[in-house]
């Protein structure tokens, strides 16, 4: 490992020696303000190497077997600190509401950012493996930060217990295709996989590795904890566990998945398809009547990654647009969404019933213009990420000829636009007293801040995504 | 200059959006200057440009700029981009002009209205959106302004959306012109779809001309003629022009602006655009100019019979919207957009006198309850009497010399005594029913209530201004497209011709098909010679119809103010029948809105009811069912979750399995 290596392990290097440095601070009792700043740094800072790094990573920098600095992670990596860093600010105010405690939650935060980041670099079964891992006892203690509450607690234990049995599977799952394969690195088995003998103990470990992966991004028949947990974990974790936990894990099924392991019609590319369209059909199915904001948008990112995988298997080539494009888009919408929800949470409830947000807009335009935008992208409307996002998945499913996948993706566009436009009238409907009960106390302005970025990037790219195309087609090749 | 050009439709996009999002604080006069100014700046940017065109040779005088890249999807893309070339610099002098006017005009027209904010922001929107309409470098772009202009029409008719009259007038118009909106559609799906086929993925205007040599003529006239049924929606013509008279329940300026000066011209301008194509598509071409005239000519007739100030003017523009699908039917484009021009002069004069009279008689719409305006309101008096002359075609204002060149260049094209015959009558009633209009309402004696009549006074300085500017337009703007046989050069369309070619020159060879007058005047001899005797001819003939129109019109309603109501006892029926404007809206109502209704009901209690809701319901209680299973997995039993991952994983290796073996 030589020092060019560590130039291109930098950003961990950062995320790592932040997380180290709020611990020391926590220890030394420093102030809340103080922590998140650290914090904030940390993350700014990482996000600035990475784009130093940049050009000296080309084509790819590999770092030991374990992990792979290339186009490809750098830019997954930089979308999850970025959406890491949303988050942490979005936590600030909400934290301030429930606990004093602050110094334990960014140490957290931070380390489930580093899991997620090794995740998205990892090229080996192992790295794999660690990276999961330390996101996900991250997460487990933040779902149950606010511990005294049932309602958080339960939802850590479900976490805890589930994504353990997940990871039983996973293991398993390696360890069945090391067996078969004789290598844990991505490149070997990309290579090895498709020439293997097919019989009953490399099935099981592939089926066993996509249930792995399957649970940590909720695809059915894995999807049930999701809403639970969702309900119960802290909004931003919430948010967190939507976004950057859930597309690092993406990250790696693309890089594991795509490559000629997946033949089409194959037995494996009949089985995705089908977890496509179910997770599809359920998430949207699920979220139709649902009363709880969180629950909702749980069932509607569950969706979402049902739209996702489409894109995933009109892969050809390492053509990587259209997820690198979607998986963008769905951050900033879901990221969004959630912000508002947790600018709406007050002590008393999470923001998360629906008639809670009736007559918004007639207090809070603003907000409510961006939730709804938000809710519309979502929903794949003009003049938002979420329409060229879809336009990019719908022409790649065209070109790769999926029109199964395509067709269920159309009518799920649809079945989905009842749900979010259910709650967006539930906003518009004036209230009956023409008095406006308001959960939550003003939004904070580090929020708002927030929110007004996010849309503006949501509606800017959605007007002109060539900045992003651009981004994306040079670090990845077209 | 060149790099610049986006900023015509940018700036009254920054009006909107300053007015929209952050004028809830601003005072009146804010707003009106940020709506105001927006528009202007655009004005001044086409103005510059179009100095710099004058100074430039006549091919060179086309900007594009392309601002970036759209939709990028495999070979096919498309752009945000922008062309300015002789053509649409004209649409944009009049949309900005015309409209900076209409813009100061409703500052004074809306002052007291609660909407006030509202009703700029869509104003500003309209006109971003039909400035994108006009400037866009490709179909797709057209598309979103020719949408976006519904949208804004739309929002506008309904402004007053407490009026129930208001809220369906706009509805009517918004579903009215989907059904144009999906001919367009389909017209580009073809398009696009065969040049795609042959390799060309592209929407560009400039790139479709250059390859539309590919393009059959088969497939050019399904394609044009997709096109003209959008052209149909938003221009109204029949059979979808029912929703313009309506759309009147909009505010004046509106009705001024959107449903005379510009909006309903962009199908005009689209076919003009396009004209690479219709020139590959006689049969289209012949079409256009058979429902422009017959639009021309149903809708004078029932302008002639209309006691509303607004619905006259509304069928008077309907009217002349089918003058000007005679002119580009005719392959007279330029000929089609100088009557479009002087048209938006004079109709958004006339509408915005008509605004002035309502301002004067406290919101009065009905002639009958006119008159005598003209000592007190002078200013609107003289205005309006310009802009009749000019609609009506007396010689010397601006219509006469547009409306001469459409009939002109339908007689030589078609060769056909009838469509000018047809078209000369058709002036002659818009002579009578303007004057008819401008007699009851300024002349005779005041038949308003006494406490109306007590109000009535002239409009503020900030509403005459624009009207006295307009009436100056209205009285010289002919001057730039006179014929060569009035010893003009027709500037206009020597300014066009890079964009439309020669292909509209006129036959001077149709002299044997109307010999019988011709004869007398074809002493200087030479084709060219009885070309121009003929034209002579015509053009006396129509000047002498506009001028009877005037004078019966003076007789009925001057002269002798009995005269109409006997006329109208004797004709009863016939009356009846063109006042309820015959019965078109109620026929329509009962073929396709009773129909449709009919087909909801079934599919509402057919399919609706019966198996929609069966499929729920039964979906429902099958949920309710496995619901209850799921529903004690959810109250806390992780094992419950967890045993469904199992299950799945289990289901998945038995399939994996039973294909492997």
């Amino acid at each position: 490992m030589g020092s060019h290596d560590l130039i291109s392990i930098v950003p961990f290097i950062i995320i790592a020696f932040t997380a180290v440095l709020v611990m020391l601070m926590t220890a030394l009792e420093q102030g809340r303000a103080g922590t998140f700043i650290i914090t904030a740094c940390g993350y700014g800072f990482s996000l600035v190497s990475i784009c130093l790094i940049v050009p000296k990573v080309q084509p790819a920098q590999q770092i030991v077997p374990l992990l792979i600095i290339d186009g490809y992670s750098l830019f997954f990596i930089g979308l999850i600190i970025a959406a890491s860093l949303a988050l942490a600010a979005l936590s600030y105010d909400y934290l301030k509401m429930h606990t004093a405690r602050f110094g334990e939650y960014y140490v957290l935060f931070l380390t489930a950012t580093l899991g997620a980041m090794v995740l998205a670099a990892s090229s080996h079964f192992a790295s794999f493996f660690l990276g999961l891992e330390i996101l996900s006892l991250s997460l487990y203690v933040l779902v149950a930060y606010l511990y005294t509450t049932p309602r958080h607690l339960e939802a850590g234990i479900k976490y805890l217990v589930l994504s353990s049995v997940s990871t039983a599977f996973l293991l398993l799952g390696m360890a069945l295709i090391y067996d078969r394969s004789g290598t844990m690195e991505f490149s070997g088995l990309i290579m090895r996989m498709p020439g293997l003998a097919p019989d009953l103990a490399l099935a099981a470990g592939t089926v066993m590795v996509v249930a792995g992966i399957g649970f940590k991004l909720a695809l059915v028949p894995f999807h049930m904890w999701a809403p639970d947990v969702y309900e119960g974990a802290p909004v931003p974790v919430a948010a967190f566990i939507a976004t950057a936990s859930k597309g690092a894990v993406f990250t790696v099924l693309t890089k594991f998945f795509t490559g000629g392991v997946i033949a089409e019609g194959g037995p494996l590319f009949i089985m995705f398809s089908v977890i496509a369209a179910a997770t599809m059909f359920m998430g949207n199915f699920l979220a139709l009547f649902q009363n709880n904001v969180k629950r909702l948008l749980a069932y509607s990112s569950i969706a979402q990654f049902g739209y996702l995988l489409v894109a995933f298997l009109s892969v050809r080539g390492m053509h990587i647009t259209p997820v690198a494009f979607y998986l963008a888009a769905y951050f900033v919408m879901t990221i969004g969404a959630f912000g508002i929800v947790t600018l709406m949470a007050d002590r008393d409830s999470d923001g998360d019933h629906l008639y809670a947000y009736a007559g918004l807009f007639f207090a809070r335009p603003y907000l409510t213009a961006a939730f709804a935008l938000m809710l519309l992208a979502l929903a794949g409307m003009p003049l938002t990420m979420g329409l060229i996002g879809k336009l990019y998945i719908f022409a790649a499913g065209v070109a790769s000829g999926l029109w199964f996948l395509v067709i269920v993706l159309a009518i799920n566009s649809v079945i989905g636009l009842f749900y979010y436009i259910r709650v967006i009238s539930i906003m518009f409907i004036r209230p009956e007293a023409g008095e406006i009960k308001l959960s939550g106390q003003r939004p904070s302005r580090t929020g708002c801040f927030l929110i007004a970025v996010l849309t503006i990037i949501l509606v800017w790219l959605g007007i002109y995504p060539a900045p992003l195309v651009s981004i994306i087609q040079k670090l990845m090749g077209p | 200059m060149a790099d610049l050009i986006w900023l015509i439709p940018a700036f009254p996009a920054i009006g909107f959006l300053i007015n929209g999002l952050l004028g809830i604080r601003f005072p009146k006069t804010l707003t009106a200057w940020v709506a105001c100014l927006s528009v202007i700046a655009s004005f001044a940017v086409s103005a510059t440009i179009f100095v710099q065109f004058l100074q430039m040779a006549p091919e060179s005088r086309v900007f594009e700029k392309t601002v970036f890249d759209w939709i990028v999807s495999g070979d096919f893309k498309t752009t945000i981009g922008f062309r300015i070339d002789a053509l649409s610099i004209i649409m944009c002098l009049i949309v900005s002009g015309v409209g900076s006017l209409i813009h100061i005009y409703s500052v004074g027209y809306m002052h007291d209205d609660p909407g006030f904010r509202r009703y700029f922001c869509y104003l500003n929107l309209f006109v971003f959106m039909m400035l994108t309409l006009v400037t866009g470098d490709n179909v797709l772009l057209m598309f979103v302004g020719w949408e976006g202009v519904g949208l804004c029409s739309y929002l506008l008719i309904g402004f007053w959306y407490e009026k129930d009259s208001a809220a369906n007038a706009g509805k009517k118009a918004f579903i009215v012109n989907r059904i144009g909106d999906f001919g367009f559609l389909l017209g580009l799906f073809t398009l696009v779809g065969y040049l795609g086929s042959q390799g060309i993925w592209t929407l560009k205007f400039s790139e479709l001309q250059a390859n539309v040599h590919l393009i059959g003529p088969g497939l050019a006239t399904i394609i044009t003629l997709l096109f003209f049924v959008g052209a149909t929606g938003k221009s109204a013509q029949i059979p979808l022009y029912v929703w313009l008279p309506d759309a009147m329940e909009g505010p004046t300026p509106v009705s001024s602006l959107i449903h005379a000066a510009t909006m309903v011209t962009a199908g005009v301008y689209m076919i003009a655009r396009l004209n690479f194509l219709y020139v590959l598509a006689p049969t289209t071409l012949l079409v256009v100019t058979i429902v422009g005239l017959a639009t021309a000519f149903f809708a004078a007739t029932i302008g002639t019979a209309q006691y509303d100030i607004k619905r006259v003017l509304a069928y008077s523009t309907v009217s002349q919207l089918g003058y000007m699908f005679v002119g580009v039917g005719a392959g007279a484009y330029a000929a089609g957009i100088f009557h479009l021009m002087t048209h938006a002069f004079f109709k958004g004069l006339l509408f915005l006198a008509a605004g002035s009279v309502m301002h004067a008689m406290s919101g009065e719409l009905d002639m009958r309850k006119m008159g005598g305006l003209r000592k007190k309101t002078p200013v609107t008096y003289w205005t309006t009497f310009i802009a009749c002359l000019a609609i009506a075609g007396v010689p010397g204002f601006s219509g006469f010399f547009s409306k001469d060149e459409i009939l002109w260049m339908a007689f030589s094209k078609y060769d056909s005594i009838w469509f000018w015959f047809i078209g000369v009558i058709t002036a002659g009633m818009t002579a009578f029913y303007m004057f008819r209009m401008f007699f009851s309402t300024f002349h005779g004696e005041c038949r308003a209530d006494e406490e109306i009549k007590h109000h009535i006074h002239e409009s503020p300085r900030i509403m005459t201004v624009p009207l006295m500017i307009l009436a100056v337009l209205s009285l010289i703007g002919g001057y730039v497209g006179v014929p060569a046989l009035l010893g003009g050069s027709n500037h206009i369309e020597k300014w066009l011709e890079p964009v439309f070619g020669h292909h509209a020159a006129p036959a001077t060879a149709h002299a044997g098909g109307f010999n019988i007058i011709s004869t007398a005047f074809a002493s200087s001899g030479g084709a060219e010679g009885a070309g121009h005797a003929i034209e002579m001819q015509l053009m006396i003939g129509a000047v002498i119809i506009g001028l009877l129109g005037i004078f019966i019109a003076w007789l009925f309603y001057v002269k002798n103010p009995n005269l109409p109501k006997k006329f109208v006892e004797k004709f009863h029926g016939l009356f009846t029948l063109v006042h309820n404007k015959y019965f078109i809206d109620e026929l329509y109502g009962f073929i396709f809105v009773r129909g449709l209704f009919k087909l909801g009901r079934f599919c509402k209690d057919f399919f609706d009811e019966m198996i929609i809701d069966g499929i729920v319901n039964g979906i429902a209680s099958l949920l309710a069912g496995v619901g209850g299973i799921i529903r004690k997995v959810q109250t806390g039993m992780v094992q419950g979750y967890a045993f469904a991952v199992i299950l799945g994983a289990i289901v998945v290796i038995g399939y994996l399995i039973s294909r492997i073996l």
